[in-house]
């Protein structure tokens, strides 16, 4: 089993798939470092009395988390019914 | 990029990793049920301490009935002990009642408003002012809401102004 072999076909589609992973890398990330913006603004206030979490901002965390995935999915459903529909986007 | 879900904690008690301390926080802090528990276990030991120095200012006063004087040292002694146990035991089990009803009552208002500020201990001491003071009827029971949510405010807001 020789990775060597057939180097010149392989190398386009490992490019392929190196070009199309990082974009979802980079698409995670952005979408964990807007997850992690929009709930710390939304939950944690200003003044900061010690360094935990309690339970009202763990609860307010949680649900932020869930309701950015629902958007989320509720805007990528709708926008594939206007793409799908041909509608202009 | 700042991506790093997991950062690591410095300052934690005994070094402790992220994971331990979630449990931690989801068993003593999050957990409404164990605070009921927890309240009512520090209540009771609070309340037994506070009885037994009661109980010692109030036996040196009209109890001095001839009588007792009469019974001897010991017997006094027993007397006496039996009484300050009868206090502290019945002032324990009602500052038991209070904190457990207070802590989880937070913990629950906390948890529905996702949100930490005054008014959680405001709202917490309003009901169980109220459920302490529900044999009373309603009058009574309002009396014990204001009563008990505005010390309760008074007692947050030193301790969130403190430093």
């Amino acid at each position: 089993m020789s990775f060597f072999m057939n180097s010149a076909a392989n190398q386009t589609v490992n490019m392929q798939n190196m070009a199309m992973a990082e974009q979802e890398l980079e698409m995670v990330s952005d979408l964990f470092n807007r997850i992690v913006s929009s709930c710390h603004t939304k939950c944690i206030p200003k003044t900061y009395i010690e360094g935990d979490l309690n339970k009202g901002e763990a609860v307010c965390i949680d649900r932020c988390v869930s309701k950015f995935f629902e958007v989320n999915k509720s805007v990528g459903t709708k926008l594939q019914q206007m793409s799908g529909a041909g509608l202009p986007m | 990029m700042n991506m790093n879900p997991m950062p690591q904690q410095p300052g934690q008690p005994g070094g402790a990793t992220p994971d331990q301390l979630a449990f931690f926080n989801s068993i003593f802090r999050e957990n409404c049920p164990f605070k009921f528990v927890f309240g009512g276990v520090t209540g009771f030991a609070l309340g037994g301490v506070f009885g037994v120095v009661m109980s010692s200012f109030e036996f040196s006063g009209p109890q001095l009935t001839p009588q007792l004087q009469e019974l001897s040292t010991r017997e006094q002694m027993r007397i006496m002990l039996k009484d300050m146990g009868n206090r502290s035991y019945s002032s324990a089990k009602n500052f038991a009642v209070v904190a457990a009803i207070f802590s989880s009552s937070e913990c629950f208002i906390e948890g529905y408003r996702a949100k930490n500020d005054i008014y959680n201990g405001a709202a917490a001491g309003c009901f169980t002012g109220g459920v302490l003071a529900a044999k009373g009827g309603v009058k009574a029971s309002a009396f014990g809401c204001a009563g008990f949510a505005a010390f309760s405010t008074a007692i947050d807001y030193w301790m969130r102004h403190s430093e």
